[in-house]
């Protein structure tokens, strides 16, 4: 099988994969001169979070019964596999990601707020602001133990254009990860890169020749843009100098990393994966070689934490192989009409099959006395509860993996209505031994997540 | 709050007397007054509120305001002339729902038509007073990074190599309708990364042949004799490539740097073609290449503001017209100090216009403003319309390009865009559109293509604004409104599902509708929206001429808010051509300058956009008169001093 994913195989397969691969990244080349990260003695604890626009036709995802043994809905059968591995949460809310005053752009707002939990502020262009992600949080605090802080993955390729929703800018609709008020994280979406960012620098360094020649000229390079920041600095307006933080956060990760070196015994003791081609045409496909892209990330430790967007906010792309013609955000108004809530529903359904894809490959995956899906924290859902009502509350959410043993997964937990998302989040960024007051508007943790 | 839904239909029986009431105020309002300026907008500004506090206030108020539309400024402190010219992006949306007949709605209390016409009045007046007074400035840009297609074009020129590098860049986003505003174009960790990876490629790339490495570095530097002449050439060169790299002359200090860089290198041991190399790469990851910076030195602002010096003006034109950096002949100017005269950049714009560099106006300005980069993914239903794929669609957009470029090319009318006679058909389209007798993939020119008239009835129009199963009249309707006239209508209230989803109705589509429009919530704005998507009914989902909608005739006659009627699709773009032309003009005007500038239009601009809407006017909305509308305007000339 072309994409599979199968652990332990030879560097040699490895090496003659990324023997395909264009021209490396010079970035990485140098890095393996440098100290290697430390092995950490047990495996870390990784954590994603996966967005799906529009949101789901409830009845058929919401379990019956609470606690152990309920019955998997029809949109999470394809689940069952790994069931004792999900907790359900229903009840969850995200308060900003309503009007509060802004009026419309429910959907521009879904996705700002899934990982913030901050109301975005109005506005097409000027003065964009959110807030800071709970991957960022995360990545911000022990992105450093590894050689990437965090990943951030997607599907839609096309550019941008036009308008997206009622007065917000796209970058509200288009990205989940915030590592600052005012910067959305650009997503990959092209397999290939990602595989070429996760692998190709540490199978080169091993050939390359003048190495240290490189590697000290990169240092120069580096130390001359950062001074021409700097010098420009004083220079600049408050906004502009925004801007010229990015770049200086920019560079200050790669020296980070150039500094760092890269595992790279850890990359040819377990993995074989071919290069990927490319961006495949069929959406089911894509979806999948970034799934795989994410575990591979994880199962080499080139990261803990990642983001995916299947789709961006209000997208209204069809879904032909599962025999919906109309487009999802058409559809997802659908007035309780029988005909549209079963195409939703098998949209549902088709966007947790490519979850539960991942999650076994995930639970394949042993490392030590546990599984990679043991060791992670995978959250699933979308900012909106029903596409038609546009609420925000009684979101559908879902939880896989048992973070490292510490979630009592396999159960339906049910919370009061309005308890906010972000509770979920502090408590993971706990496991994850991120420590912080709060994050969004959360209240405090999630009660009752180990059992 | 509640508001009352009794009378809505007295709102409809004024119609017909406004449309005509309307023009005879338009010339009164030139009549001069007895009282001073000040007098007449002091007590204007106060019946303007007085009126608004007695109409509109009640559901337009606090958090649950209707439509989001908050009118409580009206209340707070401070005189009422200066209540409106604080909101007056707010006030203009008022002034257009009260033209529109929109507000109050018709179960709220009518507002008189004699109250409603004098308001309208005033506060155009008002409006008119000030637009070019003491709230003129010309805005600020913040800083902007290159975009996807501005780094390819970039590179393109400055080396000559086709490298289209940034296809791998996370996609650019896009606030005020276009990916090139400074305010959103933000530079995460992973796009830092791809510059420096994308750096040193190019850097490799550009060593690969002599003549590309001349293009770059124009001085000889392998065999040399002396270490003195190699210094004197590293000078000349880098000098050479970071003028072109920067857009402007290095300073002696960035000279300075550049030289300890490559001398570092020497002494790590590197050989010349490395120690080039490196430099290169060190420019093109210089944020003085990823960003157009434009300095401020609190000395040059006089007023809170500063003209730009004759770089920035070359980077201005030339990012503006062809989404790259500036040529020779623009830094030359640039060096001699002879670009910053109207004339001259008037001159300079109208020159890039005829250069093929100016395609980049159709890929990215006219592929945003009228959304033809959504046909790349857009999916119609393969069921019905198998047919589609990426021939047909990239054919659909080239003959949108093809229009504009000759519009561009000929310096015609901005009209044609409407109402063009011709259109650009290669064999594919034609086939598509039922016209025969174009053999071949060429696009050529094709006067009369039977019923089409301009965009509208152009594929990929008429595709991007449809659903993947069927037509969306409301989305047609919509995206004219939008992109056309510069009157966005609000977004749906919240909890109000759009129009057309409806399981319960029987009927056409138009049935359906005018079945929902019973519902005065939704009237307000889809009698206009609905009548402009109904014209068009006649093109299918993906723009093919149809005599039926499934077993139903389509009747695509209708009327206009305000009594205009039309009888199919020709004759609404003539009435759109006949009577909204200046919109149209004011909304070109607005998205293009826009785009010139990289950032959102403010109140202050208004004077900038009507003085080019009016010259527009007078030389029959020629296109290069838009353009040099904008390139001699402050806005695109002058820079705010930054906060």
């Amino acid at each position: 099988m072309a994409n599979s994913l199968t652990p332990r195989l030879s560097r040699r397969t490895v090496l003659r994969g990324l023997g395909v691969s264009m021209a490396l990244p010079w970035l990485e080349a140098t890095s393996a001169v440098a100290g290697s990260l430390p092995a950490a003695a047990v495996p870390p604890t990784r954590m994603a979070f996966i967005f799906v626009p529009n949101g789901v036709h409830l009845p058929a995802w919401t379990p019956q019964t609470e606690g152990y043994g309920f019955e998997l809905p029809r949109i999470l059968k394809s689940l069952s596999p790994v069931k004792n591995n999900l907790t359900v949460l229903s009840g969850l809310t995200h308060d900003k990601g309503r009007a509060n005053g802004d009026g419309p752009g429910d959907h521009a707002r879904s996705a700002s707020v899934f990982l913030t939990g901050a109301q975005p502020r109005k506005t097409e262009g000027e003065n964009i602001r959110s807030g800071i992600s709970v991957d960022q949080v995360a990545a911000q605090a022990i992105g450093h133990y590894s050689r990437f802080s965090s990943l951030e993955l997607g599907v839609d390729e096309g550019r941008n254009t036009g308008n997206c929703d009622s007065g917000y800018s796209c970058a509200y609709s288009h990205n989940i990860s915030w590592s600052s008020e005012t910067t959305p994280l650009g997503k990959e979406v092209n397999p290939r890169l990602v595989f070429e960012r996760l692998f190709a620098g540490g199978a080169k360094s091993q050939v390359e020749s003048g190495a240290k020649q490189r590697q000290a000229l990169n240092k120069s390079i580096l130390d001359f843009v950062s001074e021409d920041a700097k010098r420009l600095q004083p220079k600049l307006s408050r906004n502009d100098n925004l801007k010229l933080d990015e770049y200086l956060s920019g560079v200050r990760e790669i020296e980070r990393r150039v500094g760092l070196g890269v595992p790279s015994a850890k990359i040819d003791a377990s993995v074989d994966y071919p290069v990927p081609a490319g961006i495949p045409k069929d959406y089911r496909e894509h979806l999948r070689l970034m799934c795989d892209m994410m575990v591979l990330a994880f199962q080499t430790e080139s990261t803990r934490i990642a983001t995916m967007m299947f789709a961006r906010a209000g997208d209204n792309k069809n879904y032909p192989s599962v025999g919906v013609r109309e487009g999802h955000h058409e559809l997802s108004h659908h007035r309780d009409d029988p005909d549209k809530l079963e195409k939703i529903t098998r949209i549902n359904e088709f966007h947790v099959q490519q979850l539960s894809y991942m999650l076994q490959k995930m639970a394949s995956i042993e490392e030590g006395e546990r599984s990679l899906l043991d060791n992670s924290m995978i959250v699933y859902g979308s900012g909106l509860s029903d596409g038609n009502r546009h609420n925000n509350e009684n979101l559908p959410i879902l939880l896989a993996g048992s973070g490292g043993g510490s979630i009592a997964a396999g159960r339906h937990v049910r919370y009061d209505t309005e308890t906010p998302l972000c509770n979920l989040f502090m408590s993971m960024l706990q496991r994850m031994d991120v420590h912080v007051p709060f994050v969004g508007d959360s209240t405090g943790c999630l009660p009752g997540l180990s059992g | 709050m509640s508001c009352s839904r009794q009378s809505y239909w007295k709102i409809f029986i004024c119609a017909a007397f406004l449309a005509g009431s309307l023009e005879q105020t338009a010339s009164k309002a030139d009549e001069p007054g007895d009282s001073t300026p000040a007098d007449v907008s002091a007590s204007s500004a106060a019946e303007i509120v007085e009126t608004m506090r007695t109409f509109c206030y009640d559901c337009h108020t606090g958090s649950e305001a209707e439509g989001g539309i908050k009118l409580d400024f009206l209340s707070e402190a401070g005189t009422p002339s200066v209540a409106i010219e604080s909101n007056v992006e707010l006030i203009e949306k008022i002034i257009l729902v009260l033209k529109e007949q929109q507000m109050p709605p018709s179960d709220a209390d009518p507002l008189p038509l004699e109250d409603r016409l004098n308001t309208i009045d005033r506060v155009e007046r008002m409006l008119g007073a000030f637009d070019c007074g003491s709230v003129s400035r010309p805005g600020r840009v913040t800083m902007r990074r290159l975009n996807r297609a501005e780094y390819d074009n970039t590179i393109r020129d400055l080396t000559g190599l086709k490298l289209e590098l940034a296809v791998d860049f996370p996609s650019d986003d896009v606030g005020n309708g276009f990916d090139n505003i400074g305010d959103v174009l933000t530079l995460p960790p992973i796009l830092m990364e791809k510059y420096l990876n994308a750096a040193h490629s190019i850097a490799t790339e550009v060593f690969q042949s002599k003549e590309s490495i001349r293009r770059v570095f124009p001085i000889q530097f392998e065999n040399v004799q002396s270490l003195e002449e190699a210094v004197e050439i590293a000078k000349s060169n880098a000098n050479s490539i970071s003028r072109r790299v920067f857009r402007r002359p290095a300073t002696q200090q960035e000279l300075d740097r550049m030289l300890q860089l490559m001398s570092d290198a020497w002494n790590q041991g590197a050989e010349p073609d490395t120690i080039y190399q490196t430099l290169l790469t060190a420019l093109l990851t210089s944020p003085h290449f990823l960003y157009r910076v434009e300095q401020d030195d609190p000395r040059d602002f006089v007023d809170g503001s500063r003209a730009l010096n004759d770089f920035e003006l070359a980077s201005r034109l030339s990012y503006f017209l062809w989404s790259s950096m500036p040529d020779e002949r623009l830094l030359n100017l640039a060096s001699d100090g002879q670009l910053h005269t109207a004339k001259q950049l008037a001159e300079e714009a109208v020159r890039m216009l005829h250069d093929p560099k100016a395609k980049a106006l159709g890929d990215n300005f006219l592929g945003q403003w009228l959304q033809l980069r959504q046909l790349e993914t857009l999916r119609p239903d393969p069921v019905q319309f198998p047919f589609v794929d990426d021939a047909l669609r990239s054919a659909m957009r080239r003959e949108t390009e093809l229009l504009f470029e000759t519009i561009v090319s000929e310096n015609r009318s901005i009209l044609e865009l409407l109402d063009a006679n011709y259109t650009f058909l290669n064999e594919r389209l034609a086939k598509h559109y039922g016209i025969d007798g174009v053999v071949g993939n060429q696009f050529r020119r094709m006067q009369q293509p039977g019923l089409r008239r301009g965009v509208l009835m152009h594929g990929s129009v008429l595709t991007l604004t449809s659903n993947p199963t069927r037509t969306s009249p409301v989305k047609r309707g919509k995206w004219v409104l939008d992109n056309l006239l510069g009157e966005p209508p609000p977004p749906p209230p919240p909890n109000v599902p759009a129009l057309e989803e409806s399981g319960e109705t029987l009927g056409t589509l138009r049935q359906q509708m005018e079945q929902h429009r019973s519902n005065p919530n939704c009237a307000v704005c889809h009698t206009k929206m609905d009548a402009l998507g109904f014209g068009l009914e006649n093109f299918d989902a993906v723009g093919r001429w149809r005599e039926k909608d499934g077993r139903e005739i389509i009747e695509p006659a209708g009327e206009l808010p305000g009594g205009s009627q039309f009888s199919g699709p020709v004759d609404l773009i003539q009435l759109l051509v006949n009577s909204k032309k200046e919109d149209f003009a004011r909304c070109v005007t607005k998205k293009l300058l826009t785009y010139a500038l990289g950032r959102g239009l403010e109140v202050y601009d208004r004077c900038t956009v009507n003085t080019i809407v009016t010259s527009l006017v007078e030389d029959d909305y020629r296109i290069e008169t838009l353009v040099r509308g904008i390139v001699i305007s402050p806005q695109f000339t002058q820079q705010d001093l930054g906060r």
